[in-house]
């Protein structure tokens, strides 16, 4: 397996694995970076050279997930770059997803209620999807930050305590699992039980937008799951113990 | 083989350097396997042969031991035969072939025939429903929980489940609401059965 680190040259990066475009424009790049490595890269844009690394890598290879090392990093850098996918999600992925379908079903206008299925279907799976991310966002993520301001300075302490009487992070877990499944299902409709009438073309562009949603998906939620969560949890152990 | 349709062919000539050089040609061709002789009458070493065959032989020789190899051959499947010419210049018709044509040519006529020969498709039922599975769905469709119908049923919850769990895994689909997709894709129900204001 081969891992990317801090001398590669990000053009290369991305020859191997253009998935990883989204990825590098969430951390701060954008493109037009010339031959530069991931170290000149990221000193000139002052990102964190490391969390640069482990998130690419762990983007790239599923089956690479430093958990240790990935734990070190500041919860609100975490924060942070949880906060720029919802972004990309909402102002391109999803948007992205609602065109590409609605061309998909428009080219085959006879099939209206097996379109009307499919539509209300995805319909239902995206107001899902922004209904968590918007929780995440209002209530969760909010309270991880409280939670890190409060371990760093004690003043805040009890301004925090009295917020959150009961903290804990588990109240605000969600399952992801819901949604992977419903994304999941919309895939094998289109690939497995759709008339073969459609048009292919559209059928295709549509389904690579689906792959793309959901690798990003599963990235989101292992780092929330495996990074932010553990994390998080450390931390009210930490002022649990300042008490 | 694991459709139990195997597809062979059996070359017949005298000479072995042009029955090695189509069995050469021919390992391009959709055969699964090749086999070799000298004389039609030597199918009697093979009577365990089974699937679909193609016998490739002269004129002469499958005259006279065509039916010879029916006989041997008659428990397998479809037998066809396809006369080789082995002069240059020689007149054959198309459905013939001649060791003089181009290898590609030869390859192209073989599996011609071999993509002719009736498959029988296995049934797939590994991903197939079975009558109680369709019986569930049906209901899950219409929105009733497990209880319910194990209720309606009469077995356990515990199988209606397990019911469930058969259905994902055939299918593919996880959620109640892609159940209800798949299921009036696949016209097990009609559309105008369910509320899709309830598809959730």
């Amino acid at each position: 397996m081969e891992l990317f680190n801090e001398n590669s040259k990000l053009a290369s990066v991305i020859h191997k694995d253009h998935s990883l475009l989204p990825v590098i424009n969430r951390l701060g790049i954008k493109l037009g970076f010339g031959d530069q490595t991931i170290r000149n890269i990221c000193e000139e844009k002052d990102i964190d050279i490391n969390f640069f690394v482990e998130i690419i890598n762990v983007f790239h290879y599923e089956a690479y997930f430093p958990e240790k090392r990935l734990l070190d990093f500041s919860v609100s850098m975490v924060i942070e770059y949880l906060i720029k996918t919802h972004q990309y999600y909402v102002n391109y992925l999803i948007p992205e997803n609602d065109r590409l379908i609605e061309l998909f079903l428009l080219a085959n206008p006879e099939e209206s209620n097996e379109n009307e299925l499919v539509r209300k279907f995805y319909a239902n799976f995206k107001e899902e999807f922004v209904i968590h991310i918007s929780y995440e966002e209002r209530e969760m993520f909010p309270y991880v930050l409280e939670l890190n301001e409060a371990i760093k300075n004690p003043s805040f302490r009890e301004q925090f305590r009295q917020k959150h009487p009961g903290f804990s992070i588990s109240g605000f877990e969600k399952e992801h699992s819901n949604m992977d499944d419903k994304l999941d299902d919309l895939k094998n409709i289109i690939i497995k039980y759709l008339p073969p009438n459609y048009d292919q073309n559209r059928g295709n562009a549509f389904l690579n937008n689906l792959f793309m949603f959901e690798k990003d998906m599963k990235n989101h939620s292992r780092i929330e799951d495996h990074i932010l969560i553990p994390k998080v949890k450390q931390l009210e152990k930490v002022l649990l113990n300042h008490e | 083989m694991n459709n139990g349709q195997t597809k062979s062919i059996v070359l017949i000539c005298k000479s072995d350097v042009i029955l090695t050089g189509l069995t050469e040609v021919l390992k391009g061709s959709l055969a699964d396997e090749i086999i070799q002789l000298h004389r039609g009458d030597e199918i009697i070493d093979y009577p365990e042969m089974t699937g679909n065959i193609l016998v490739i032989a002269t004129t002469e020789e499958i005259e006279k031991s065509g039916g010879f190899i029916r006989q041997i051959l008659s428990d397998t499947g479809t037998i066809q035969f396809l006369n080789i010419y082995l002069e240059a210049n020689s007149p054959h018709p198309n459905s013939s072939v001649n060791i003089f044509d181009s290898p590609a040519l030869i390859c192209y006529k073989v599996n011609e025939i071999l993509n002719s020969f009736a498959v029988i498709q296995p049934r797939d039922t590994d991903t197939e429903l079975t009558k109680r599975e369709i019986e569930v769905l049906k209901l899950l469709t219409k929105g009733y929980s497990n209880k319910e119908i194990a209720d309606q049923l009469f077995v356990s919850t515990h199988t209606v489940i397990s019911h469930r769990k058969n259905i994902s895994e055939k299918t593919g689909i996880k959620s109640a609401s892609g159940m209800t997709m798949y299921a009036i894709l696949k016209k097990i129900i009609d559309v105008s059965e369910i509320d899709t204001a309830d598809l959730i």
